[in-house]
């Protein structure tokens, strides 16, 4: 079995065994919505070497986009979403166009100041968003014959879309085009210099990546039946990189362990102790410090250090090179 | 020879770093496929000259024409599908991907196109794959071919590094001191590889080595200071007494073929 088959089992897994473990399937589906958004933000941090403050903005622009859809119109669910993974690529395509004219810390101040101006732009413009109370009373209708009230129904629909979503990431992740970019997040200039047109390949990855992300916002909308302008935050921006961090930027199903740790953390502890966040940014400083391959690492060193898990062991893309045949690919 | 259009030219090329004049009146005449040299003192600016070859810098003043067409205003990236691909001075691979995976993006840059389409996987059959097998033959990196680049010994580095040019199959191939840091048995198969591409494509090549620079160019420009100084066949820029005095001294040791 190669690499991308695996991690879509993986992945598969999961769907299937958080409603064996959890009791709340708010929670669950919380952790596949957010596992999409760390995953197209890995595409762009792991994959293209862009750390991008932006992807609070998709996320609660998808938020939005369904929300209003769904409130004032009789269009069905399908269409909602469709709305919102464009609202992010379109969105994701102009921030990426003006912020990628920069490089470094110039590029993350850029995507930054995007993320403040959106919010901005949300609380100003109350009479759309609902400013600080958000977008309320989102209905979340049903397909065809299938309600979606029951919150284990919902999540059923959030799995399937889950794996749809994270099947066609790992394509463009192995496509000739993730390759590319795997090249650019190496060396950019010697990429130039072979011929690639590097921002139109920056542009595209961040298109990708705010569609996703704008599905996961609306998603989540549906989920909690409202738009809340947290969605759109910086903080919100955060959050998903911090799980696409401590999952691990090497390939994409790291960032589904980043968001179940997440969400799941978040949950417990905030339930235990208020100052929770404390030990959330105790954990970044570690991970930055002793585990920069993230969660995924540390089960990677695991599975060798077992007798058994020695001739398997699973190597991410970026610390090992691709093979372009389809057998041994990374992701 | 003498009698082709030349592939590439230059008219008075001028690059500023800031304030200062790093390439000035430089105009160049690079006849189809020739192999020539530039020789010159470091500082002399031919990776400059190089850089504005390739666009990596824009040209302040001057003109640049590939084949009649002027090019002094084409991005870096559009230069490579026209026909012109370099390697640098100072090594600069794609240090985590394979050897053959280096070998296939710089395959595939000549269609960059083809790779902005997101759901096209890797066809193991692909052209590019087939080129970059080849060029590993070529330059004896076979069998590091799944090696990661940066992993590579400096004298193997420096054969990927020429081999990432050779496998955009150029019609005009520039080499930034493609012998630099090697050991003298790498030199010598540098010089016979260097020869051998002079068939297929133009060559154009800085090198400090007089030895492979006086055997196998066709043309020498010797520059200094921003400027060309002398252009001729190897014989003539030798026994040039302004070259002698200006740079070589006794330099020259290579035996004329
Ligand atoms: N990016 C740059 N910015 C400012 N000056 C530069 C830059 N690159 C090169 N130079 C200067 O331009 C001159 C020519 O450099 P270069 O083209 O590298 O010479 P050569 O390759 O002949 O040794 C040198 O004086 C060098 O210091
Ligand atoms: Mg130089």
């Amino acid at each position: 079995m190669n690499r991308a088959s695996l991690h879509f089992l993986l992945a598969a897994l999961v769907a299937i065994a958080l409603p064996l473990f959890m009791r709340s399937g708010t929670l669950a589906s919380e952790v596949l919505i957010f596992a999409m958004a760390a995953a197209a933000c890995n595409l762009l941090l792991g994959y293209t070497g862009l750390l991008s403050f932006g992807q609070g903005i998709f996320f609660g622009l998808g938020s939005y986009a369904a929300g209003l859809t769904l409130l004032h119109t009789s269009l069905p669910l399908g269409v909602a979403l469709v709305l919102a993974a464009i609202a992010g690529a379109v969105v994701a395509t102009g921030v990426g166009w003006l912020s990628i004219r920069r490089q470094g810390v110039y590029f993350v101040m850029l995507t930054l100041a995007f993320s403040q101006f959106f919010y901005f732009l949300a609380y100003t413009f109350k009479d759309i968003t609902g400013g600080d109370n958000g977008l309320l009373n989102i209905p979340r209708p049903a397909i065809g014959p299938f309600s979606l009230g029951d919150s284990w129904a919902y999540y059923a629909f959030v799995a399937m879309l889950f794996l749809i979503v994270f099947a066609a990431l790992q394509r463009v992740a192995s496509s000739t085009f993730g390759c590319t970019l795997l090249a650019v997040r190496d060396n950019e200039e010697r990429a130039r210099a072979i011929g690639f047109p590097v921002r139109n390949f920056k542009i595209t990855a961040f298109a990708i990546s705010g569609a996703v992300t704008g599905l996961a916002g609306a998603l989540h909308a549906l989920l909690i039946g409202v738009a809340p302008l947290s969605n759109i935050e910086y903080h919100m921006s955060e959050s998903i990189l911090i799980m696409t961090i401590i999952g691990g930027s090497g390939n994409l199903f790291a960032s589904v362990l980043g968001a179940g740790f997440y969400v799941i953390v978040s949950d417990l502890l905030s339930s235990i102790w208020p100052r929770w966040l404390l030990l959330l940014g105790g954990l970044l400083i570690v991970v930055a410090l002793f585990m920069q391959k993230g969660l995924w690492g540390l089960i990677e060193r695991l599975v060798v250090a077992l007798p058994m898990g020695r001739r398997s062991a699973i190597k991410s893309p970026i610390e090992s090179p691709i093979q372009p045949e389809s057998e041994g690919r990374g992701i | 020879m003498s009698t082709q259009a030349p592939i590439l030219a230059t008219e008075k090329l001028g690059v500023r770093y800031g304030s200062f004049l790093a390439l000035s009146d430089v105009t160049l005449s690079i006849k189809s496929n020739t192999i020539h040299s530039v020789i010159g003192p470091n500082g002399a600016g031919k990776t400059t000259l190089f850089h504005a070859l390739t666009g990596r810098v824009r040209a302040s003043s001057g003109r640049i024409t590939l084949n009649g067409q002027d090019i002094t205003h084409v991005s870096d990236d559009k230069r490579v599908p026209l026909g012109i691909a370099r390697s640098f001075q100072v090594t600069s691979l794609f240090q985590n991907l394979s050897v053959r995976e280096n070998l296939r993006l710089a395959a595939q840059g000549r269609t960059p196109l083809q790779a902005l389409a997101p759901w096209r996987g890797v066809d193991p059959r692909s052209q590019a794959l087939a080129v970059a097998d080849e060029v590993m033959e070529r330059l004896e990196l076979t069998h590091v071919s799944d090696r990661a680049a940066g992993e590579l010994s400096h004298g193997q580095q420096r054969r990927l590094e020429v081999g990432m040019a050779v496998a955009a199959k150029p019609r005009l191939i520039l080499l930034d001191e493609p012998t630099s840091g090697m050991g003298i048995d790498d030199v010598e198969a540098m010089k016979a590889l260097i020869r051998d591409l002079g068939r297929d494509h133009t060559v154009l090549f800085i090198e400090h080595n007089m030895g492979i620079v006086m055997n196998i160019s066709d043309t020498v420009t010797v520059m200094r200071a921003g400027r060309v100084l002398v252009e001729g066949p190897p014989a003539v820029v030798r026994d040039d007494p302004e070259v002698r005095r200006a740079y070589l001294g006794n330099m020259i040791t290579g035996d004329l073929a």
